[in-house]
């Protein structure tokens, strides 16, 4: 654990400039340039504004355009990084075969470079927190860690999900399909104070209703999502209760994922 | 005793042939497979085959061979850009990660952004990268364009970019693949001038694959000739070197053997119809091979309907690559025959064949009186140039033509000698 951190210490100038190029790269010849990266997570608040207008969704103090920018913030992140790492080292075939360096620097600049697009959406989210006079607390510390941890959440997928990309490009194909999915079983459009509700204090699903929560927290942005909200606009420390099944998950995953990485790398300027 | 920087060991590289299999193939496979069945797999193409040599620190190793020879293979492998199937590669010291000069090069963005980025890549760090800069500017002779971006470089270009930047790196061990091949003469010559820099004064170690096997002469110091993934020669350059173009040779003579003379290489007006072409020997009969220094004919026989006036006939040696080496014609003969209805034979007497041994093909022309072709080609016969003396060396070490030459050695001790060679001498 600590040679490959250290390994990829070697490597961080490389790393920087292959996110630096990436992000060039992409609003090089777009007239909208980085405008696009707002873009997306605005035009899916003033949508989900328009869905909760005819079905009518409980917020609390938090105005619903904030709460749902903050759980876009992390979850576009995360969408992002995904889709570009799992696509990484099949779009940079020419370097594959032609240059030697860890084909980890693949998924890892990939999410990488959507660190620097989130920086961006941060400032919307300020703009919004400022109209909607919310202040962060001393909690709204806890974001650089959660941050972090849909990092590792994306790398979890992405590495494993590039490795096979380059044998099979169904995964890059299937994943969107599979994203909107995770993205309708995620607390975006709802909070999860509503799920919290129906299942565990209305006991919707009968005596099934504990087990279909923790089941529901396994997925990582569950617990990230609510973190984000909690520390930037309640002001509170995000709720372990509904983060500790996810994070079993990705310690589990993380080892694997790299592992199927490494064992395909070998490979990937053959069948690339 | 020295460690060799590269060290290869029975490595062998094997390829799947064929297309991806469908997921229901690799099911069925599978399954079959689990249940204890054979499953025939399918042959496997062997790239590299059980190759080792190593090599030591400041030597410039040339690899050569034909296409599909393996060549590129082996240099991804040394490289680390891709795993041998089996055996083992172990290098010592820093690689110049790098197979295709310009390889790391993103159309989209400039000149200055791709030197950054490909620096990087090469394991150069902006610091050095910045303060190399303008060297790697000039080099390359971009100064105009070094702001625009690289997809709109003309191919020259950005090899010269590539190049530039790739030398500038610091790496022990440089992997060069068909680098020299692009760029103008003047660049080339540029490009030859640095690499021998690298070389000589730097002592760095070089593994260079190019088809231009005067180059791999002049800048090795080692060769290494390759043939469906086996080492067939391994040692100077100039004996590999020959080994290579004799064996070239030998399939370019196949090829055009097999093809009909009268067919593709002729371009004729209808006029002249070519029977027969060829060297014939002092009985007459057809050959294709002759001897060094003996005299030989090139005779051509003509079939034509209408008489044509004084025509010239022009004979010409060159070489399989289509350097022509010289042309006999009749111009300046005189008393020039007409052709007349039916077969005319021109014959072309040689006193002494004036070429080195090797391969060497024959070529035509036929004009009339006011130079208007009627009949030529390249590459009609090809034939053997042989010696009588063993020890003559090969064409492309020696040169091609030989002139006949006589020796004169005598002694300087006289004075009167020596004041004729204006060398002075005691008075």
């Amino acid at each position: 654990m600590v040679r490959i951190v250290k390994d990829l210490y070697e490597y961080r100038e490389l790393l920087a400039v292959l996110a630096w190029k990436n992000v060039i790269v992409r609003y090089k010849q777009a007239y909208l340039g980085l405008v696009w990266t707002i873009l997306k997570p605005v035009l899916l608040v003033l949508i989900f504004s328009i869905v909760r207008s005819f079905v009518g969704i409980e917020t609390g103090s938090v105005p619903y355009v904030v709460l749902t920018f903050g759980a876009l913030i992390p979850w576009v992140f995360f969408q992002e990084s995904t889709s570009e790492g799992v696509n990484s080292v099949v779009s940079n075939a020419v370097l594959v075969k032609k240059i030697y360096f860890p084909r980890v620097i693949f998924p890892l600049t990939a999410v990488l470079t959507k660190v620097v697009e989130l920086f961006i959406n941060f400032i919307i989210l300020a703009v919004l927190m400022a109209i909607y006079h919310i202040t962060p607390t001393v909690h709204a510390l806890w974001v650089p860690l959660i941050i972090l941890y849909t990092v590792v959440v994306a790398l979890c997928i992405s590495m494993a999900g590039a490795a096979m990309n380059v044998y099979y490009r169904d995964v890059a194909t299937a994943l969107p399909v599979v994203l909107s999915l995770f993205m309708y079983l995620s607390p975006i459009i709802y909070p999860l104070a509503m799920v919290k509700k129906t299942l565990l204090e209305n006991q919707a699903a009968g005596k099934w209703s504990e087990t279909l929560f923790t089941l529901y927290t396994i997925n990582p942005l569950v617990g990230i999502i609510d973190g984000f909200q909690k520390a930037m606009f309640y002001g509170v420390a995000p709720d372990f209760g509904v983060i500790w099944q996810g994070l079993i998950l990705v310690t589990v995953a993380l080892p694997i994922s790299y592992f199927i990485f490494k064992r395909a790398e070998a490979y990937f300027a053959d069948v690339i | 005793m020295t460690m060799p920087i590269i060290e290869v060991d029975h490595v062998t590289k094997e390829y799947q042939l064929g297309q991806l299999k469908s997921l229901k193939q690799t099911f069925l496979a599978t399954a079959s497979r689990l249940v204890g069945k054979e499953v025939e797999r399918p042959v496997p193409f062997k790239a590299l085959d059980g190759v080792s040599f190593s090599i030591e620190e400041g030597e410039v190793v040339g690899i050569i061979g034909t296409n599909g020879a393996g060549k590129s293979t082996l240099l991804k492998l040394i490289s680390n850009i891709s795993k041998p199937s089996s055996g083992n590669i172990t290098v010592q010291g820093k690689i110049a990660p790098l197979i295709e000069v310009g390889a790391g090069l993103i159309g989209d963005l400039t000149g200055r952004e791709n030197i950054y980025l490909n620096g990087t890549i090469l394991g150069l760090s902006t610091k050095k990268i910045k303060y190399k800069f303008d060297e790697i500017v000039a080099f390359a002779e971009l100064e105009e364009f070094i702001d625009t971006p690289v997809k709109r470089y003309s191919s020259g270009m950005q090899v010269r970019l590539g190049f530039s930047i790739a030398t500038v790196a610091d790496a022990d061990i440089l992997i060069v693949d068909e680098v020299l091949a692009v760029g103008d003469l003047a660049f080339q010559r540029k490009c030859f001038d640095r690499m021998e820099g690298l070389i000589k004064r730097q002592g760095k170690t070089v593994l260079l694959v190019s088809h231009n096997i005067r180059q791999i002469e002049r800048i090795c110091s080692r060769a290494i000739l390759l043939d469906r993934g086996r080492i067939l020669s391994d040692g100077v350059p100039d004996e590999v070197c020959e080994l290579f173009i004799e064996r070239s040779n030998e399939k370019i003579e196949m090829q055009t053997r097999q093809m009909n003379f009268s067919g593709r290489n002729l371009r004729s007006t209808g006029e002249v119809e070519l029977v027969s072409y060829g060297l014939v020997d002092e009985a007459g009969n057809p050959t294709d091979v002759v001897t060094m220094g003996e005299p030989t004919t090139i005779r051509g026989i003509f079939k034509v309907d209408e008489a044509i006036e004084r025509p010239e006939v022009v004979y010409g040696f060159h070489t399989i690559d289509f350097f022509y080496i010289a042309s006999m014609g009749t111009a300046s003969v005189s008393d020039r025959r007409d052709f007349v209805p039916g077969h005319n034979v021109v014959d072309c007497h040689l006193p002494s064949v004036p070429l080195v041994p090797g391969v060497y093909c024959l070529r035509l022309g036929v004009l009339d009186q006011y130079r208007r072709e009627m009949l030529c080609g390249d590459m009609i016969v090809v034939f053997n140039v042989v010696s009588c003396n063993e020890k003559t060396v090969h064409m492309p070490i020696l040169g091609i033509v030989s002139i006949p030459s006589s020796w004169d050695f005598s002694n300087t001790d006289n004075k009167q000698v020596m004041q004729q060679l204006n060398l002075g001498g005691e008075t």
